[in-house]
């Protein structure tokens, strides 16, 4: 937005943008993007996780990443999502979000505070550097979202029941003028700028896989499933359990100091130590933060030919260099051929590693089966089309080379056909795609005659949102 | 275009107004490289010598924005609140405008400038900036007595055909969207709710005229709607008055039919769903297509070539036919002697056969190769003492008829050339055309008590022989005639008996025409068994094909074949040759037949 200056006005027909301050909300199982609409990344990221502690006197809630960090006893680290990407715990969800609006974007902003008319009400104090938003802050504004629309997203198998609670609370709760539901699949494809393609989107608590065709998503084609980044992290950790010697794997909370040691020996360090110790829920947030790290740095997908079980491509993973890791308290290793097993079990069920309490994961949830059924479900005319424009999205998609094994795997399946990858280079695109696609959508001026307005809503009640948001 | 200059500085000639002008053209080319390498070192620029630098220095004239001018305090933007024409519900939302000032100039056309907005109430603009995206698709319609009348169907009621027509409005035709959101129940959806509301979704249920829904395919959408849609148009617009595009318009909707997309769809989806293997083998096959293909053309280029190369003997023959030209002996034959000729004008355009040439198929050559002018020379001479005891002989004593018998002299009009044996000349006439009438011959001669080896084959005896050969040709003609009509007649019997008429008329036509018959028929009928043989021998000498003459035709194409060869050799040689010739025919006439074998067999 830096082309805009104080001395000129854009062109009217430069862009089809007419910018309403709308505010985008991109809520996902990992983090709660959201931002203004027009901007080119959300200016508020937040951890969809909270903290719970839990005293007499009631629940305390800890919501943003600078809150949830810090060991304390007692607290519990939750999320609201359950865990097929619908929202479980609606109140929650609610507050988090509205933490995740109000904490960048409706708070004293920078700009020029008196037109913009939010500073009018009660103030509420300095939220922008709020550790803790309680509830009483937030109950003494008067609605958060007064002055701006929202244009929320949603994944392509939402229920009625959760689109309608998502309006509810938006037109009550937060008071937004107007208010849209789009699904995450088609606001990645925008970002793209594609109006039609398949959109396989590998977040942290689900992969979907979406056919767009026009803006519309095919929802007899959409496709879920479980294996994502959670699933991942999830591999890592049994790899680290099964390993011999088993792979300590310690967050960083828990060290003090460390001194450098050789590779696999045990760690040096000085732990910390807590007289009522954080709870489970805790310091399993915080490895989840190691095994992210590790997932960005150490661990590679087999690009094929052909699966990491198959033939001598094993002996060929092992023959590649390793990558050392090294542990919060200092423990490392270079790992070889261990880092290809960790995601492979995103492609071949087969591959996956299993225990007791982690079964193997069912083939048809496997990357190229879920594209294999969504392009099964659409039209037969417009399937090469699509297969041109398979758009990659999601945090655990930045997974080394996992493009070159979807394009490998993509290709078998269809030899016939032209198909193309579309996966933004830049981290941030690939991250918060539906949250830019959301962005542009709603700074055009074309789309302010969809929006659902308030007077709508207080006419037709929250089922409205399935009539208009198809 | 210094030359006009040069010359008339070397005249000494005056510049003139020319000179002035070049020498401003000068000074301007001569500033515009300075210009030019603005921003690179004067060193480096020096450089470049006067050519111009090896890379196109792009000259960016605007480096630097212009310094903007102050143009007094800073404008004001007010959020200004507008309404969307397209909306209905006056939604009011706000977006940055220009502070409309005194000044006239605003950029924006379409808000007019307020001179004093903030103390009034709140301005609010219309905006219709985006009225133009506000699309609403055309949809047929129909009132509900022309459904009655025209539109009814079996397989759709009346709430699903206008549920179909609201999803294509809604999803603006686009049947891939339409199909895959199409989910009727079978009360609509707004019915429904109604009727939750009111409690009574069995007695819902209970009205419904209807069968459950049951799965439609994109086909079947298409055909309803097509099919409403065409016989709408032929309502409001009889077939006559359409025009052009409204007739195609009807036609494309009334000849849909969902089969045949369906079908389509089916292969569409197959040829989708190919496995690599399939593909590969695809891309195999025509990529070994492609291969042979330019194999071939490649090939049919250089063939044009070496035929070009060697000037090829029958250049009037069909030269695209290749070698399918030489496929008959006769053809061969040519080739043989035109080769053959050629080859001897080059050895004798070399200088006289001093040794054996490379096609050596001559026999003369193979006879004489210690061939010296003298052997010539004395060849020569035999054969003129030869002709000249010929010529000395004959006239000199005439005889009578009786010593003519006794001595068994007998006169020729034409001599034939060499010696042959009377029995060689019996057997000969044994021979026939065909196997089958050979071994005939030999039968019925055996049956006459004719020995297989007539002892002293006399001239006299030979006649006789010859007669008889030819009586026993005609009887053996007359026998086939024979079998014939007695076959035909057998037929046309069988085939009267059948018609369950008289037998008589039949038999007497069979035999009337057999008289009649007999000369004629003998020959076709001789000639269609042995018809390709016959053929072959006269044209092309290649008697394979038919079983029944292989033998004969071939032992006939062998003598053929050497006649011929010795027949078209003879005039093109020299008269030495000749000579030669004739001694060695001489020399080797008893054993003809076995020269020829394995001239043959060498050949
Ligand atoms: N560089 C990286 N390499 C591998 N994995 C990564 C990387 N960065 C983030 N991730 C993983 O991506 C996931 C987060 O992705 P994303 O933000 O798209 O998910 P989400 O949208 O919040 O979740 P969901 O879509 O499931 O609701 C996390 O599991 C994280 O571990
Ligand atoms: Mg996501």
């Amino acid at each position: 937005m830096n082309t805009l200056n104080s001395s000129s006005a854009p062109a009217a027909g430069e862009y089809a943008g007419d910018e309403v301050a709308a505010i985008v909300l991109d809520p996902g199982y990992s983090t709660i993007r959201a931002g203004f609409a027009g901007e080119d990344v959300p200016k508020s990221v937040c951890p969809s996780f909270y903290g719970q502690i839990d005293s007499d006197s009631g629940s305390q809630y800890l919501f943003g990443e600078n809150a949830i960090h810090t060991p304390s006893s007692n607290l519990q680290i939750k999320n609201y999502w359950g865990s097929d990407g619908i929202v479980e715990d609606w109140d929650t969800a609610a507050k988090v979000w509205e933490y995740a609006i109000t904490s960048r974007l409706t708070g004293a902003r920078a700009g020029d505070p008196a037109k913009n008319g939010l500073n009018d009400g009660p103030k509420e104090n300095g939220n922008g550097d709020a550790m803790e938003v309680e509830m009483e802050t937030i109950e003494n504004q008067e609605k958060p979202l007064e002055e701006s629309p929202l244009l929320m997203t949603e994944p392509g198998w939402n229920p009625t029941k959760a689109r309608e609670k998502a309006i509810e609370i938006a037109m009550e709760e937060w008071g937004t003028p107007a208010f849209y539901l789009q699904k995450t699949g088609v606001l990645a494809a925008f970002a793209s700028g594609k109006a039609s393609g398949i959109i396989i989107d590998v977040g942290a608590s689900h992969t979907s896989v979406t056919p767009v065709l026009d803006g519309m998503v095919l929802k007899k084609g959409v496709q879920k499933s479980p294996l994502a980044g959670n699933f991942v992290s999830n591999q890592i950790r049994l790899g680290f359990k099964q390993s011999q010697p088993e792979i300590p794997l310690t967050p960083h909370y828990l060290v003090k100091s460390k001194t450098p040691v050789d590779a696999g020996t045990p760690a040096q360090a000085i732990y910390k130590t807590f007289n009522i110790p954080p709870t489970d829920s805790f310091r399993h947030y915080q490895e989840e933060r190691v095994l992210t790290e590790y997932k960005e740095s150490v661990v590679e997908i087999w690009p094929g030919p052909g699966r990491l079980s198959n033939g001598t491509n094993d002996e060929i993973a092992k023959s590649m260099p390793g990558r050392p890791f090294e542990m919060p308290d200092g423990w490392n290793q270079v790992f070889g051929v261990d880092r290809f097993r960790a995601a492979e079990g995103l492609f071949d069920a087969s591959a996956a590693i299993t225990d007791d309490a982690n079964p193997r994961p069912k083939d048809e949830h496997t990357l190229p089966r879920l594209v294999q059924a969504a392009v099964q479900q659409v039209d037969a005319d417009q399937r090469p089309l699509l297969l041109q424009n398979i758009v990659v999205t999601g945090g655990s998609t930045l997974l080394y080379k996992l493009g070159d094994r979807l394009n490998y795997e993509i290709n078998a399946l269809y030899p016939s056909t032209r198909n193309k990858l579309i996966a933004p280079g830049p981290v941030v695109e690939r991250k918060y795609a539906a949250w830019i696609g959301g962005s542009i959508l709603a700074s055009l001026g074309s789309f302010h005659q969809l929006w659902i307005s308030k007077k709508e809503y207080e006419e037709h009640g929250a089922n409205i949102v399935e009539k208009r948001c198809r | 275009m210094a030359s006009g200059r040069d010359v008339r500085d070397m005249l000494g000639l005056p510049m003139g107004g020319d000179g002035q002008k070049s020498a401003v053209q000068k000074r301007a080319k001569a500033a515009a490289p300075v210009r030019r390498i603005q921003g690179v070192a004067r060193e480096v620029a020096a450089l470049y010598g006067e050519r111009p630098p090896p890379v196109a220095v792009y000259e960016e004239k605007k480096a630097y924005r212009a310094k903007r001018q102050n143009q007094g305090p800073a404008k004001k933007w007010v959020q200004q609140p507008f309404v969307n024409q397209a909306r209905s519900d006056g939604l009011v939302l706000k977006h940055w405008r220009r502070k409309p000032t005194t000044a006239p100039p605003v950029q924006d056309g379409e808000d007019t400038p307020m001179e004093d907005g903030e103390s009034a109430e709140p301005y609010i603009e219309n905006s219709a900036d985006f009225l133009k995206y506000s699309i609403q698709v055309d949809l047929p319609t129909f009132t509900d007595e022309e459904y009655d009348a025209y539109l009814r169907s079996d397989d759709w009621s009346r709430e699903e055909t206008d549920y179909l027509f609201e999803v294509v409005r809604d999803y603006s035709y686009r049947w891939a969207v339409i199909w895959d959101r199409y989910d009727y129940q079978p009360a609509n959806r707004s019915h429904l709710t109604q009727e939750t509301v009111n409690g009574d979704a069995s007695q819902a249920l209970a009205a419904l005229p209807f069968a459950p829904p049951k799965q439609r395919t994109v086909e079947d959408l298409k055909a309803r709607f097509y099919h409403i849609s065409a016989k709408l148009m032929k309502l409001r617009i009889p077939e006559m008055q359409m025009d052009a595009e409204q007739y195609t318009l009807y036609e494309t909707l009334s000849k849909f039919n969902p089969e045949l997309e369906g079908n389509r769809k089916l292969l569409a989806a197959a040829l989708m769903n190919r496995s690599m293997d399939e593909v590969k083998e695809e891309e195999f096959l025509l990529a070994e297509l492609q291969r042979i293909n330019m194999a071939a053309n490649r090939l049919d280029a250089e063939r044009e070539e070496l035929r070009a190369r060697l000037e090829h003997p029958s250049a009037n023959q069909q030269v695209s036919a290749g070698l399918a030209s030489f496929t008959s002996s006769q053809a061969l034959q040519a080739l043989f002697s035109q080769l053959f000729a050629q080859d001897r004008s080059k050895k004798r355009a070399s200088g006289g056969g001093t040794g054996p040439s490379r096609i050596s198929l001559n026999t003369n050559d193979l006879i004489q190769t210690p061939s010296s002018a003298n052997a010539q020379l004395s060849a020569a001479a035999r054969r003129q003492s030869m002709a000249t005891n010929q010529s000395a002989q004959t006239p000199i004593r005439t005889l009578s008829p009786q010593q003519e018998y006794r001595y068994n002299v007998s006169t020729h009009d034409r001599l034939t050339s060499g010696v042959t044996f009377g029995s060689d000349k019996l057997l000969k006439m044994r021979q026939a055309k065909s196997n089958v009438q050979t071994q005939k011959i030999a039968a019925a001669l055996a049956e006459l008590g004719v020995p297989d080896v007539v002892p002293l084959p006399t001239s006299k005896v030979a006649d006789v022989f010859e007669q008889l050969i030819g009586r026993v040709g005609k009887l053996l003609d007359v026998r086939k005639v024979r079998e014939k009509e007695e076959g035909e007649s057998r037929v046309l019997a069988q085939m009267k008996e059948r018609r369950g008429s008289s037998t008589q008329g039949g038999e007497s036509g069979a035999t009337s025409v057999e008289p009649q018959a007999k000369h004629e028929i003998p020959d076709s009928a001789e000639q269609t068994p042995g018809l390709d043989g016959d053929e072959d021998n006269d044209e092309d000498g290649d008697g394979d094909g038919d079983g029944d003459g292989d033998g004969d035709a071939e032992g006939e194409e062998d003598d053929e074949d050497a006649e011929g060869e010795e027949d078209s050799r003879v005039p093109s040689e020299t008269v030495s040759r000749a000579a030669s010739t004739a001694h060695k025919r001489s020399a080797s006439v008893l054993s003809q037949g076995s020269v020829q074998s394995s001239k043959r067999a060498r050949k």
